[in-house]
Order: C-alpha cells, then sequence, then structure tokens
C-alpha cells in the first residue's frame, strides 16, 4: 500500500479534501510518493444517479454502471491514493477515523471553517490522539475573522484579491477569469505548506496547525501591485497589453477563434520583429512603442491574420520573437512539446490520457502511477494494515453500515 | 542549523527563495542586470519578493561557483534549457538544485522564447479568458511563476526532508497544464471542447459578475445555493418559476435569470449586497480595488500584511504567505540585507 517512489515514501495522508483545490494539492504530494488515503463520506462522489453529465464527463463509455466512479474531473484529480469510505458522523467511524490519525502524518481537508470541529475533529482533538500530526485546513477565508464564515469558492474571492482590477478589456470591463483559478493558487501552497509543516516536524518533533486561506492566496498573487499602490503609482487594467513590454498581445490568425500570443521582451526581440513585419521603427524604444501601440498593433495583426498560429510562432520563434498559439484542448494533446515529455499519461481506465506531474526528476516515473481508486476499494486494505484490524472487525463496521463501497440508496 | 539557499533568476526564482527566507532559510540571491519585464515597479517587485534575503550584485563566475557548492539548495530559473546549461547549471555539486525554464529542460521548444502571456497561451488559459466574440484575454501579473516557485518549493522539500541529493526540471508550460480544472478531461471524456464566456463560469447559473451602485459584485451559485439565493433576491416565487428549477433549466434561461439578477442589484451598494450575502449565507464577493484589499478589515483582523520595519523605507504593507503553521505568520523585514560583502559560505 505503499504510495510510488518518491521522496515523500513513508509519509501518511489522510486526504478529507473535496471539490479541486485540496485534490490537487494532495495530488502533487502523492506524486512525490506520500502515501494517500482518501477518507470519503458516502455521498463524497455524488449518488448512485447522477441528475446529469458531470462537467469533464465520464471515464469510459457515457451512462457508466457506477456513475460516482467515472467522473472524468473527480478521477484526474484521485491518482495514487486509496479509498476509505467511512461516515465519520457515526460514533465507530470517527473512532476508526482517529485510530487512523494516530499512526499518519498528516490530515488535510477544506472544509468550511467550523465542519470538522462540528463533527469533534477539530485539531484539538485530532492532535489529542496524535501530538505530531500535521492538520491542514484550506477554509475559503480562513478559520479567523469576519469573513470565517462566509461561504467562499474560488470565483467569489478572485474579486476580492484585487486581480480584477487588472483583468478586463480595459478599467470599465473587468473580467473574473471565470477558471476559479484562486483554487490551483491555493493548491500548490498546501503542498508547500504540508512540505514545510514536516520538515518544521522533523526538527521539533511537534505536530502543526496550519491554516491556509484561498481568499489570502489570491491577495498574495496581487502583492506587487498591492505594493506598487501603497508607493503611489496604482496600477490600471491595459487588456492585453503590458506596463512593461511592447508590442504584447493576443492577435488574430487564420480560421475561426484562432490566435497567437507575442511580446517583445527586449529591444533586440523588437528588432528582429521589424525584420519580419514591414513598417514596424526598427530604432523605437520601449515608450516610442509603447505610444504607438495602437498602430503596432494594427500591422501585427495584418501580418498574422494571413497564416496560421503554428506557422505565425514558428517564424516568429525562428527570429528569437517570443509567440506561441493561443491553445484550446484539442491543441494542448498535440502539442510536441507535451509530447515529447510524455507528459498526458493514458495509465488511467479506458487509457484516458490525465495531466502528469509536471515535477521531473530521477526516481519519479508515472509508469508506477495507480488510477483512482473506486469508492472505498482500500476500505479493508486500510483498517488492517494501518491498524491491524481483523477481518471480523471490518466486517462488523461494514455490518454497522460504517463502510460504505458505494453510496446510499 | 539555518538552510544555506542560493537564488539565481526571476521572478519565479524569486518567489521560491521568498518561501525559504519566511521559513528561516539563510537565501542569498544573485542580483542580475535584467530578470525580465515585471508587471510591478521594480521596487514593489524587490519589496515584495526579496524581503529578508541577502542581495549580491555580481556576474563573477567563480563565486557564485563557490556559492553554489557551498550551498543546501540551489535555485535557478533560466530563460531556456540552453541558458540553464550556459549558467554552468549541471557542474555545481548543491544536494539539491531546482531548474526552472518555460519549457522544461528537454524536448522540441526547450530553447523557444518565452514571456508570460505566451506561456499562458499555450498553457490552455487565453483560450478560455474573455468575451466568446473578442480577442481573449491573457492573465496578467505573475502566476506563472509564482505557481511554479511553489511547486519548486515543494519538491526541494521533500527532497530534504529524504535527505536525498536530486536535480528538479520544472517545466512553467507543464505547470500550466498540471494546473487545469477540466479543459482536458472534458476533452478527451466529454469530447467537448471548453469555450471562453467572459466573465461567466457557464457550467452553474448564476455565475457572473454583475454591476451594482458603486462597482462590481462576482456571484458563484452552485446548485445547492439557489434557494439562498431567492432568499437574498428577496424573490422567493423564483423558486417555483418553471424556468429556473434545475441549474440546466437556469442554463436554458440564462439570459432571464441574469436580467433578474442585474436589476436587483443595480441600485444597491457593494457593502449592502456583502452584508446581505452574509445573511443569506451565499457565495458572493465584492470587486474590491488595491485600497479596499490594503484596508480589509478581515485581512486587517487576521494580521495578513506585515508591516516593514526596514529604517530607510516607507512602511509598507506587505502580503504574507497564503498559510500559516501554529498561527504564526512567517514574516520577515522589508527590503533585501544589502551587502556587496556577503560572507561566503565556505566548507
Amino acid at each position: 500500500m505503499a504510495g510510488v517512489n518518491g521522496p515523500l515514501n513513508g509519509i501518511k495522508i489522510l486526504d478529507l479534501t473535496h471539490v479541486w483545490a485540496g485534490p490537487l494539492g494532495v495530488r502533487f504530494l502523492a506524486d512525490l510518493g506520500a502515501e494517500v488515503v482518501k477518507v470519503e463520506a458516502p455521498y463524497g462522489r455524488g449518488p448512485q444517479q447522477f441528475p446529469s453529465t458531470p462537467i469533464g464527463g465520464w471515464i469510459g463509455k457515457a451512462d457508466p454502471e457506477e456513475p460516482w466512479n467515472r467522473n472524468a474531473l473527480f478521477t484526474k484529480l484521485h491518482r495514487n491514493r486509496q479509498s476509505f469510505c467511512v461516515d465519520l458522523k457515526q460514533a465507530d467511524g470517527r473512532n476508526a477515523f482517529l485510530e487512523l490519525v494516530r499512526v499518519a502524518d498528516v490530515v488535510i481537508e477544506n472544509f468550511s471553517a467550523t465542519a470538522m470541529r462540528s463533527m469533534g475533529l477539530g485539531y484539538d482533538a485530532l492532535a489529542l490522539a496524535n501530538p505530531q500530526i500535521i492538520y491542514v485546513s484550506m477554509p475559503g477565508f480562513g478559520a479567523t475573522g469576519p469573513y470565517s464564515e462566509r461561504v467562499a469558492f474560488g470565483p467569489v474571492v478572485e474579486p476580492m484579491s484585487g486581480l480584477t482590477n487588472m483583468l478586463g478589456y480595459g478599467p470599465d470591463e473587468p473580467r473574473n477569469s471565470a477558471l476559479a483559478i484562486m483554487d490551483p493558487v491555493a493548491a500548490v501552497h498546501s503542498a508547500a505548506a504540508v512540505v514545510e509543516a514536516l520538515r518544521q516536524c522533523q526538527i521539533t518533533g511537534a505536530g502543526a496547525y496550519v491554516e491556509l486561506s484561498l481568499h489570502e492566496g489570491g491577495v498574495t498573487y496581487s502583492g506587487p501591485w498591492l505594493l506598487d499602490h501603497q508607493m503611489g503609482h496604482t496600477p490600471v487594467c491595459m487588456g492585453n497589453r503590458h506596463p512593461n513590454m511592447a508590442p504584447h498581445g493576443i492577435y488574430p490568425c487564420l480560421g475561426q477563434d484562432q490566435w497567437l500570443a507575442l511580446a517583445c521582451v527586449d529591444q533586440m526581440q523588437w528588432r528582429a520583429l521589424c525584420g519580419l513585419i514591414p513598417g514596424l521603427a526598427q530604432e523605437s524604444d520601449l515608450q516610442q512603442r509603447q505610444k504607438a501601440a495602437d498602430d503596432i498593433d494594427r500591422k501585427i495583426r495584418a501580418w498574422t491574420q494571413n497564416q496560421s498560429k503554428a506557422q505565425a510562432s514558428e517564424l516568429l520563434q525562428a527570429s528569437g520573437i517570443a509567440a506561441g498559439p493561443v491553445n484550446g484542448a484539442a491543441d494542448l494533446f498535440a502539442d510536441t512539446q507535451a509530447q515529447f515529455r510524455n507528459f498526458f499519461v493514458p495509465y488511467e481506465q479506458f487509457d484516458t490520457p490525465v495531466p502528469g506531474n509536471p515535477i521531473h526528476m530521477a526516481g519519479l516515473a508515472s509508469h508506477q502511477w495507480t488510477q483512482c481508486p473506486d469508492l472505498g476499494a482500500n476500505n479493508h486494505d486500510v483498517l488492517s494494515q494501518w491498524l491491524g484490524y481483523g477481518d471480523a472487525q471490518i466486517s462488523a463496521l461494514e455490518d454497522a453500515g460504517v463502510l460504505f463501497n458505494r453510496p446510499p440508496d | 542549523m539555518v538552510e544555506r539557499v542560493l537564488e539565481i533568476g526571476g521572478y519565479a526564482a524569486g518567489y521560491c527563495g521568498r518561501l525559504f527566507a519566511r521559513a528561516g532559510a539563510d537565501v542569498v540571491r544573485i542580483q542580475m542586470d535584467s530578470v525580465g519585464p515585471a508587471w510591478a515597479s521594480d521596487e514593489a517587485m524587490s519589496a515584495f519578493l526579496h524581503g529578508g534575503k541577502r542581495l549580491l550584485s555580481s556576474a563573477d563566475g567563480q563565486l557564485i561557483a563557490e556559492l553554489a557548492n557551498a550551498a543546501d539548495i540551489l535555485i535557478v530559473e533560466a530563460q531556456t534549457a540552453n541558458a540553464l546549461s550556459a549558467m554552468d547549471f549541471d557542474g555545481f555539486s548543491t544536494p539539491v538544485k531546482l531548474a526552472m525554464t518555460p519549457f522544461g529542460r528537454t524536448g522540441p521548444k526547450c530553447n523557444w522564447n518565452a514571456s508570460g502571456n505566451v506561456m499562458l497561451a499555450m498553457g490552455g488559459y487565453t483560450h478560455l479568458m474573455g468575451d466568446p466574440d473578442r480577442a481573449p484575454l491573457s492573465l496578467p501579473g505573475h502566476y506563472l511563476e509564482f505557481q511554479t516557485a511553489a511547486l519548486g518549493y515543494t519538491a526541494i522539500n521533500a527532497c530534504r526532508m529524504a535527505g536525498q541529493h536530486k536535480v528538479i526540471d520544472l517545466g512553467m508550460f507543464e505547470t500550466l497544464l498540471a494546473l487545469s480544472q477540466f479543459t482536458s478531461v472534458r476533452w478527451q471524456c466529454a469530447g467537448e471542447q471548453r469555450e471562453r464566456h467572459g466573465s461567466d463560469f457557464w457550467y452553474v447559473v448564476p455565475s457572473n459578475l454583475f454591476v451594482c451602485a458603486d462597482g462590481w459584485v462576482y456571484l458563484n451559485i452552485v446548485p445547492s445555493f439557489w434557494d439562498p439565493l431567492t432568499v437574498f433576491l428577496e424573490r422567493p416565487e423564483l423558486l417555483l418559476d418553471s424556468r429556473f428549477l434545475t441549474n440546466d433549466l437556469r442554463m436554458e434561461n440564462r439570459e432571464a435569470l441574469h436580467a433578474i439578477v442585474g436589476e436587483i442589484l443595480a441600485p444597491l451598494s457593494k457593502a449592502e449586497i456583502f452584508a446581505r450575502a452574509q445573511a443569506c449565507r451565499i457565495p458572493l464577493g465584492v470587486v474590491q480595488s488595491f485600497a479596499e484589499v490594503l484596508d480589509d478589515p478581515h485581512l486587517q483582523a487576521r494580521s495578513f500584511f506585515a508591516h516593514s520595519n526596514a529604517r530607510d523605507v516607507q512602511p509598507w504593507r506587505i502580503p504574507e504567505n497564503p498559510y500559516c503553521i501554529n498561527g504564526e505568520r512567517r514574516t520577515v523585514g522589508l527590503g533585501p540585507i544589502t551587502s556587496e560583502q556577503v560572507p561566503l559560505w565556505r566548507a
């Protein structure tokens, strides 16, 4: 039951996270070799019958027999895990969980600020069971403060981070990313926080309570702008332009909704661009280019719109200019760089390719990865191997309706 | 023992070093003439990234090699794989070495020229942002660099904890691909390409930016919050409206519902809407200006901003890490502890 090979071998994580930020953060830790048990509620993957196709579709055929196990988005986030499905609202379930906490290194959850406490499973209770436990809590607005009981999802936290001042077609046309972009910010920082706390525990021998706020992740991201504002130069939304690069934009190419991203990072790249696109003034410096941005953009558009985004990218790159296609989903899988580095890995059921691990180092290999387990698939193994439970003890929990391997009727 | 970290490179290296500085490491940053154009002033970038580090302005290869070989951790960000090699990255004997490059160290594009907007475009983000009938929008700021850096920090600490000597190859392009929400599986498993829809999250309705009396607010009403939304809107009869009974129906009747929500919110202030959202427990955020973010009572109550204690600078408020351990904010003083005479970490 050990994790895949990696530097986190020997680290045991109980993963109670859900939706996106938490599971994604834990995925990085699992890919680095941690042994992860996903502690799931009976309805944690949804009901027996889904009202509609999930947002990422199904792994395998449509209308699968066990839809809760074939949700592609869930599957993508949960490789290299064991599934332990238990009702924590029952005393026996809670006790079994606390026994797991005694032998675990990390517990991580992203419920609301009060959810774990209300089940009697807050940090104090867990630290009583295991003083060395690293407990990571990821409530949207943090565990304290006037907003701590507010409902928080990535898209509603984003405008409170400052980002919306900068994202849009101009100061009067703000936009939300609509990508819940604060979730991946929280995800990578949760992984960072876990290893930092583990290292601290390695030195001090003491456990830790780690608190991560989705909201503060967003504000950290806006940090340089917040400092600029205090220094007297408040940044403004520039559409696709950049305060210190020109040209810098997204330009149309041949075909429906086909685009190219281009930036002249320095004077050398500008001169190279002048060699490719007619009518540009080679000697213009950054300030002059910013003043003439509308005219420069028009000339670049006139050049790009007669070429495919791939062709234009290749030509610009050959001249040393930063440029690349605006890729849609299909393009990502076709990208030669992603293919060369075997980034998308078809190890899941039905050989469905899923995003791999961007961290490359000796000893990590995706061929060892395990598929997302079915709900409760490892109930027996977890209890017997982590806690030494016998068959009779496990059967008693199953018979008592504490353990599950499918959502209740 | 305090760990010795040598940092070379731009904003990704700077952010990775920032995380180490806040964790108590001795971080020495090699200051370079140019690390590429930033989204903020040099002063702001430096205040955000380099507090608590020691800065060394030197291009002396021998000195850098000496520091690298004596460090526990080497963080290098380079513009291309070839540029990384030119720094003699492989020659350094540092136990854990992190290389951050746009496309990674191998592959047909490992020497492509990159910028943030190019990477975000190639990594699938830009296609999804902005209005459907206009040019897509590139995400402003240093998301790409900071996210890559935090992953690098994770990998480095994992190796240090295990006592393993490793070279870590981390490409920003792959970082973006790894952080996709459902773009890739929706294409592979549902056969549908995710598209951009302005500020509308699209798959749950209403989830959009709405104008109000003094700005904008964002609603994100996943199905379980539909009932309280009708209370929030003071329109309980919407619960019985056949156009809005399910999320699928609300998707079909999106424009009608947006019009109703927009009409109700338009005359209200951000503060009124925010207070009402809390009372009704619905997911809603208000668009805050930078001044409002800095003065936000919640962030202040949580001591999220560190106040600089440097002698010769203004008392800026600096955003700290989004996580704290045992209630501690890992703050460091603002501004680098500048010294041209960095004591070498001689073994």
